[in-house]
């Protein structure tokens, strides 16, 4: 069997290159720092409000037209896409972004009735407004069997985006903390301190990743994220409960050594259970279509990214924070629950 | 370890099969369903907005204005109020309005104001019952004046009820045969959710629902100079206003109705008997029958004028004393429009102003690609992890995959059990589950192989590989756990049903590994009885 062959009772010296581990981090670290408010994040219309329609291709239309289009109609700031659709037998389609019109502006255009409400319900029509347009110039030939067709269409009044802009940061920021929570009490606050730096880690990352590369960031990518944590967290507890055990059992070794040796015991199933996982993600990746790649995109990275972290942030910080190596304070759920 | 008592396998197998049964109706057609007898589930999962294509659109109802309404009516009463003060009680006032959130007016006699105090504060009507928070405040403010204002938990409460009256008064006009799966919902403070399955053209939705449907009818003023000094001064007498027609004219009305849109029993679109115009027919209750049969004989010769949300429909003149309680409202309708302003009418005017905060549409195709493109992601994804774990565990890996395919089983028992809705990040909960499942597998499995490196035998090594797993594994889930329900708290509708699936995935895959893989485990011991694992 494969697993055989490979190097189960691992000696890898992973405490070893943690500085390297950490200066790299660091270094990835703060290059996404940077990178977050320089070159900003391409919120989807979820966080930014807006409209996106997408269709699939009318015969004959190249994106040229299509941007023509939307230029002759004056929408705002669009921005229009290839896309590879959906499906086995998927069609190409044409994905056209722009900003809604500022309240002010439509204020003016409409007629007498300057009040706040007619204005928002103004910005949201923009979307029926170019499909209009856009019907007007690649008529249906025939209504039964339309030869282009609207596959979806949102639009994002400026409230809304803020409000779930909002309720996205408050459950990272929740979820964290919850995290943070549930080591303490299990664990002790030195193994805490490590698990959370490793969430952060994993956050800032993926969010650095999604600044660098400009996908997508909406709100099913808050969902990716909040899974990362879970997953990372997952991942830093399999290793924790080991050192926890092994520190028990040799309670002279030195903790380098102890840390190293939880480790390579868990290996073969950390790079098990990231193997299986990941195998699933690139599934969804590759034939979920257009609407899951960011997601599907940022749990990959998230896996590989959660899994490194667990090793060279969590495990590695154990060094630094101050572990106590007090019997008491090393028993597991069973022992605490059995003798209370 | 070898003794696995009777209950927990008959626990197994009640599980698998349960889950299995309510899963089956999601691969069957809607035939076969139909065949299904009927104390036997047939419901599948419920699709969400993002597969099954739709339209969902997020309201928000502005209950300032329907505060402002009630603070009309609260001038209304205390006028009312004050002019039933007769002789040396006369309480003579002057300049009442709405102004700053609250009725005000002066006092000719500033001697009355306790008087006048404890008058308006008859008007209280305590929330809740007589011993509850009082529901207006009146005090005499710093220039003489007297201020009646709503107190902050009458104005919340006349807020959530504008919110639950728009969603009530939404149902009807959307689907006004209750027929349709039209779902209007509150969100939040004063947000409404409406999601149309299967609905393709949001703006007949956001038509229906913007339309405020306030109808009135107001006698008109047959006084051309008393019009032309109002349209000169652009201030018609108290008592008067000027309202334009659909038709262009310009009329003179009395400000208040005859009757309001309340009292309409019942609306439907129909043909004009003369020219065979599109038009709006409805019938009036009882009181609205006896008003308007009085207000017609009392006013032969007149016109009154059918006002809708500020527009004149049309101004008729009164032949003679309508008593039938019924009508008809003409004007440039369509055969559509007007069966959607019948529908307005019926259900009845809007307590407030709604607006669109945000509109989605996924078109049918999208949906159904989705699902395609979903199943077979998950059918590749479990066939990869299988092919993984047999490579990795052999026959161990074998029980893992049996396992995992009774828990891809409980996953879509326990969505269509319990009615959560399947959503498209749902679908990628189900394929990240299949590949994290493994995980309790994998730990336990990792587990039995030291101990069997550490020179125990292999009954012994089970047993001892699942007793030292299980905190890892239990920690591990509860962390998982936790981020889900955060998630789902997070809200809104594909994302929640990730947070669905996960939060059962995580469920069923401890409950599969943990008891389904160990009994495998189990009848293969006993069966062969081995000296050796085959791991």
């Amino acid at each position: 069997m494969l697993m055989k062959r490979l190097p189960i009772e691992g000696k890898v010296d992973f405490m070893s290159v943690r500085m390297f581990a950490f200066a790299l981090s660091a270094v990835a670290l703060a290059a996404s720092v940077i990178l977050i408010p320089m070159k900003g994040l391409n919120f989807g219309i979820d966080f930014a409000g807006g409209m996106l329609v997408e269709i699939t291709k009318p015969e004959g239309a190249e994106i040229e037209d299509i941007r023509a289009l939307a230029n002759e109609l004056e929408l705002k700031a669009p921005n229009i896409t290839e896309a590879s659709g959906t499906g086995a037998n998927a069609e190409e389609t044409f994905v056209i972004r722009a900003a809604l019109p500022d309240e002010d502006e439509v204020a003016t255009d409409a007629d007498t009735n300057t009040d706040e409400s007619a204005a928002t319900d103004q910005e949201i029509d923009e979307a029926q407004r170019f499909i209009d347009a856009l019907e007007a110039a690649y008529p249906h030939s025939d209504v039964e069997e339309r030869d282009w067709e609207i596959l979806r269409r949102d639009s994002v009044g400026p409230r809304v985006s803020n409000e779930l802009l909002q309720a996205g940061i408050t459950a990272l920021a929740v979820s964290l903390i919850f995290m943070l929570a549930y080591i303490w009490f299990r664990f002790q606050i030195a193994f805490s301190v490590g698990a959370v730096m490793a969430l952060l880690h994993d956050v800032i990352l993926t969010v650095g990743v999604f600044s660098l590369l400009q996908i997508d960031f909406d709100l099913t990518t808050i969902a990716a994220l909040l899974t990362i944590i879970g997953y990372s967290m997952n991942d830093t507890v399999v290793v924790y409960d080991r050192v926890r055990e092994e520190l028990r059992k040799y309670k002279k070794m030195p903790l380098k050594d102890v840390i190293n040796l939880s480790l390579n015991k868990t290996l073969s199933r950390t790079l098990l259970t990231s193997g299986t996982t990941l195998l699933a993600l690139i599934s969804i990746y590759v034939l979920g279509g257009e609407v899951l790649r960011g997601f599907s995109f940022a749990l990959i990275w998230g896996v590989v990214i959660g899994t490194y972290s667990s090793i060279f942030i969590a495990s590695a910080l154990l060094l630094h924070t101050g572990l106590t190596r007090d019997p008491e304070k090393l028993q597991s759920a069973d022992e605490i629950f059995s003798k209370s | 370890m070898l003794q696995f008592p009777p209950w927990k396998v008959a626990l197994i197998l009640f599980v698998s099969v349960f889950g299995a049964l309510f899963a089956l109706p999601n691969v069957l057609n809607e035939n076969q369903r139909e065949s299904i007898p009927s104390f036997l589930p047939s419901s599948p999962a419920n699709l969400g907005l993002d597969l099954r294509g739709g339209v969902s659109l997020l309201l928000s109802v502005d209950a300032e204005q329907s505060v402002t309404k009630q603070l009309n009516d609260l001038l209304r009463e205390a006028r009312a109020k004050l002019q039933t003060t007769r002789g040396d009680n006369r309480i003579s006032y002057t300049a009442i309005r709405v102004e700053d959130d609250a009725v005000r007016f002066r006092l000719r006699d500033n001697s009355m104001s306790d008087r006048a105090i404890a008058l308006m504060r008859e008007m209280n009507q305590p929330i809740g019952g007589p011993l509850g928070a009082p529901s207006i405040e009146v005090s005499q403010a710093g220039n003489g004046e007297i201020e009646i204002s709503f107190t902050p938990q009458r104005v919340e409460e006349i807020m959530a009820e504008a919110t639950r009256q728009t969603v009530s008064k939404l149902g009807p006009r959307l689907d006004p045969d209750g027929l349709g799966e039209i779902l209007v919902q509150p969100s939040g403070e004063n947000d409404i959710i409406v999601e149309a399955p299967g609905e393709s053209d949001p703006e007949r939705l956001i038509r229906v629902i913007e339309q405020p449907g306030v109808l009135t009818f107001n006698l008109v003023v047959e006084d051309q100079n008393a019009l032309n000094e109002a349209l000169r001064t652009g201030q018609p007498r108290v008592g008067n206003i000027i309202r334009q027609s659909v038709t262009g004219e310009t009329l003179l009305l009395e400000s208040d109705p005859i009757i309001e849109g309340d009292m309409v029993r019942s609306s439907s679109q129909g043909f004009h008997p003369e020219n065979n115009q599109p038009i709006v027919n409805f019938t009036f209750n009882t009181t609205g029958a006896r008003l308007f049969g009085e207000a017609t004989s009392q006013n032969r010769g007149r016109r009154f004028a059918i006002l809708l949300d500020d527009a004149v429909q049309s101004a008729p003149r009164i032949n003679s004393a309508i008593l039938q309680g019924s009508g008809f409202i003409e004007g440039s309708f369509t055969v559509e429009s007007a069966r959607e302003l019948a529908t307005v009418i019926q259900a009845g005017a809007l307590p407030a102003q709604v607006n669109v905060e945000s509109v989605r549409v996924v078109g049918p195709t999208l949906g159904q690609d989705s699902i395609e493109a979903g199943a077979l992601a998950s059918i590749i994804g479990l066939i990869l992890v299988a092919i993984f774990m047999l490579f990795a565990y052999g026959l161990f890996g074998i029980f893992a995959v049996g396992s995992l395919i009774v828990n891809i089983l409980l996953i879509f028992g326990a969505l269509s059990g319990l009615g959560a809705t399947l959503t498209l990040p749902g679908i990628a909960g189900i394929i990240l589950t299949i590949g994290m499942a493994v995980d309790a597998n994998v730990l336990v499995f990792e587990r039995i192989r030291e101990e069997s490196r550490n020179g125990r035998k292999p009954i012994s090594a089970i047993e001892s590989g699942y007793q030292q797993a299980l905190s890892t594994i239990l920690d591990a889930n509860i962390t998982t756990l936790l981020a889900a329900s955060v998630l789902y708290t997070l809200g809104s509708g594909p994302v929640k049903g990730f947070a669905v699936t996960l939060a059962i995935g995580i469920f069923t895959s401890v409950f599969t590994a943990f008891v389904l893989t160990r009994w495998f485990s189990v009848i293969w011991l006993r069966a062969t009885r081995p000296t050796k694992l085959p791991m």
